[in-house]
């Protein structure tokens, strides 16, 4: 059993884009090395085009490497085994109005391999532990944004993953919605999962990540600690701001 | 037997999603309209009223079952990947080919349901005409049937690779008349030659004869669908799911 | 599942539901080269090809025929005397040219040939309504073609044969096996019952109007057979016999 959640060596993702004379290459990341330890909360930072969401796709096999090697509690991304054991909220997640969150999170519970009373307790246990009882009886056209979010993130837990792969959990959320998330993600990575989340808000990361890496450009700038953005003067926002400049 | 459950977890909710979604309810009071429409054709057909309100009936329940079929067929895959919904369930132990199969298996369920509920009105119609159950009438619709199968299949392949929806329906629609034209195409490879016949026959070998299935056009006896109409129907599913299946499973999100 | 295998797999697969169709699949329908149409509707005949419609547009001709059928002629003598506004309708009985007739019931026959109403109104109609026996053979003939062992054509074939000859009760004889298939044009119906009542055979007569009376949708043709059977009812019982 590997000890790291996730590895990333020499990873490289070249996108290509037909044209009507010659395709268009664009590498999103190049290089790429690290990994996520078991049961630690990792943080994604970079400013837009850094190749976060590049990452995160990756990690879920939505994406293939052009080059390198991708690694899921040992597996490649693309296979059942690490797949099972990953719970994956999306920026902006998207669910058809028309349903309840009884119905959408079923529906993701069965893809997940649940059934029966099984299924009906992990969608209980999900609607409760992201605070959408209230609003069990809505249709998914009647939430806000930070409802949606709770939603996305409630998929995410039902069939109770190893890793959390969070792209930009509170991403337009109000403060008290903010609150109740990272308290929910607290609570998760002390019952040993392994978080890892992207966000452009530095302040959430620094509050919940035992550790962050730092995207420029495509390329992995910079891997830091707690203890050092403690130690440092400015904390993680003037380690940050360094290495993008 | 997981693979089966999975398959019918992604069926399930994309029939209810399309028995949901307002198209399907369009269609549906299109089609009560258009066969409603029949009767005043079947008033001119005198003492042919049955058989004209019989085809009328059946060829625009065909064609509304085709044009809502085309139009699912050809924006279901693309909207999921531009929702982003797509990311939720791939990100899931789910294998590429067992999502296409449900999706795929959704769509006919809504065509075979869209089917049953015109033919019903349609039959309603007919008993209030004072006219029974046309002969041939059950193999007029699995005939209809089985050319939705072929067509959407098709429709998803197409879809695949298409630049937008819009594209994959002509693409479809194209297929469809060609198809078709299967018994004029082989007179014309008989009576042609050199690279006119050639082209013809490669012709016959890639669109799929759906004047095979086409029950509603024979009358009588003969109007039953052979056994071979089933394997090349499903020969040709086969063939269009696996061609997406290749496609989709090389694709990122 | 090897990718590169799927391309392959799919391409067998496809092959395989060609060549099963190419091997089972006869049409029953006539070539393209056969269809020749009579006035401006080649669009609609491609239509009915191109989406495998060839009976709801085999209908939609024979709603024009009838209607063809169903507009009086004039008669020569107003061409002759153009001045004169006393119009005088012609083929208010079906008697008349319509010179397209032929060719028209013959596409309804060739978009689809077992469209057999259709070719026995087309044929009755040649053959005892307007006097055309050649023509009516003609597309009965066509329809064999395509329905050989249709006994209904060959009978008719015959019993034209027989008005030819001037031999009513034959004629009679022959069409009253069709009247009680469900394919009888109305119009083959009140020609067998005016043969009957022709050779004196009334009640005969009789029992085909009120079957008209009873079955048919056509107004024209039920109140006709409504006043016929009237007729009879007040006539003396005959005996039949050749007329």
């Amino acid at each position: 059993m590997s000890t790291n959640a996730v590895s990333f060596t020499g990873v490289e993702k070249t996108y290509r884009r037909p044209g009507l004379l010659r395709a268009a290459y664009n590498t999103a990341v190049k290089d790429l090395s690290f990994e996520i330890r078991a049961g630690e909360v990792t943080g994604l930072l970079g400013l837009n085009g850094a190749g976060k969401t590049t990452i995160m796709k990756l990690l879920t096999g939505l994406l293939f490497p052009t080059a390198g090697r991708v690694r899921v509690f040992g597996h490649a991304p693309s296979e059942g085994a690490a797949k099972g054991k990953v719970g994956f909220l999306p920026e902006l997640p998207y669910f058809p109005p028309q349903v309840k969150p009884g119905e959408a999170l079923s529906y993701y519970g069965r893809l997940s391999g649940l059934s029966g009373a099984g299924l009906a307790l992990a969608v209980r246990e999900a609607i409760e532990r992201t605070g959408l009882e209230p609003h069990a009886g809505k249709r998914v056209s009647e939430f806000s944004k930070g409802m949606l979010q709770r939603l996305g993130l409630a998929q995410a837990l039902l069939h109770r993953p190893e890793l959390l792969v969070l792209d930009e959990p509170v991403s337009g959320l109000d403060p008290l919605a903010i609150h109740d998330i990272r308290g929910l993600l607290a609570g998760l990575n002390a019952e040993g999962r392994t978080v890892f989340l992207s966000s452009h808000s530095i302040s959430e990361v620094e509050k919940l990540a035992d550790r962050v890496l730092i995207m420029v450009k495509g390329r992995l700038a910079a891997t830091v600690d707690r203890a050092r953005w403690e130690a440092a003067p400015g904390g993680l926002e003037a380690i940050f701001v360094e290495a993008v400049r | 037997m997981r693979i089966l459950r999975l398959t019918w977890a992604v069926a399930v909710n994309s029939f209810s999603e399309s028995v949901r979604h307002r198209f399907f309810t369009l269609f549906s009071v299109f089609a009560f309209t258009a066969i409603y429409a029949s009767v005043l054709a079947g008033v001119m057909a005198v003492d042919q009223e049955a058989r004209v309100l019989t085809d009328f009936g059946l060829a625009l329940m065909e064609l509304t079952a085709l044009a809502f079929a085309i139009f699912n067929a050809a924006s279901v895959l693309p909207k999921e990947a531009e929702t982003k919904t797509i990311y939720l369930v791939f990100s899931r132990p789910v294998p590429r080919g067992v999502y296409l199969a449900g999706k795929l298996a959704g769509s006919l369920l809504t065509s075979a349901l869209m089917l049953a509920v015109m033919g019903a009105m349609h039959l309603l119609l007919l008993k209030v005409r004072g006219f029974g159950v046309p002969p041939c009438y059950g193999w007029a619709l699995a005939g209809s049937m089985l050319k939705l199968c072929v067509i959407t299949s098709f429709a998803f392949f197409v879809s695949l690779f298409s630049t937008s929806a819009v594209s994959t329906m002509v693409i479809s629609g194209v297929v469809w008349t060609a198809g078709h034209f299967a018994s004029e195409t082989r007179f014309l490879a008989d009576q042609s030659a050199g690279v006119k016949s050639a082209g013809l026959k490669a012709a016959m070998w890639l669109i799929p004869n759906l004047q095979l299935f086409n029950a509603r056009d024979l009358s009588g006896a003969a109007c039953s669908i052979a056994p071979p109409a089933f394997l090349s129907a499903a020969a040709w599913v086969g063939g269009s799911y696996l061609a997406a299946l290749w496609l989709i499973s090389k694709k990122e999100f | 599942m090897a990718r590169s295998a799927l391309p392959l797999a799919a391409l067998l697969a496809w092959a395989v539901g060609a060549a099963v169709s190419n091997s089972c699949y006869r049409s029953p329908f006539p070539p393209p080269s056969e269809i020749r149409t009579p006035v401006a509707g080649a669009a609609g005949d491609m239509f009915s090809l191109a989406f495998g419609l060839r009976r709801l547009f085999a209908d939609v001709w024979f709603i024009r025929l009838m209607q063809y059928y169903g507009t009086p002629e004039f008669c020569e003598h107003e061409e002759e005397e153009p001045s004169a506004h006393a119009h005088h309708h012609c083929g208010i009985n079906g008697e008349g040219k319509y010179p397209q007739f032929l060719a028209r019931s013959r596409h309804v026959v060739e978009i689809d040939p077992g469209f057999r109403m259709a070719a026995l109104y087309g044929a009755g109609s040649l053959a005892f309504n307007m006097g055309r026996p050649a023509e009516a053979r003609e597309l009965l003939v066509y329809a064999l073609k395509y329905s050989p062992r249709e006994w209904k054509y060959l009978n008719v074939l015959a019993a034209i044969g027989y008005s030819k000859a001037e031999d009513p009760a034959a004629v009679a004889a022959l069409i009253a096996p069709i009247l009680k298939d469900p394919d009888c044009p109305v119009m083959l119906k009140q020609q067998a019952a005016f043969l009957n009542k022709k050779i004196g055979n009334y009640s005969a007569a009789a029992a085909i109007y009120a079957d008209i009376a009873a079955t048919s949708r056509d107004l024209a043709y039920v109140r006709n057979a409504e006043r016929e059977l009237e007729k009879l009812l007040r006539k003396p019982p005959a005996r039949p016999g050749r007329g």
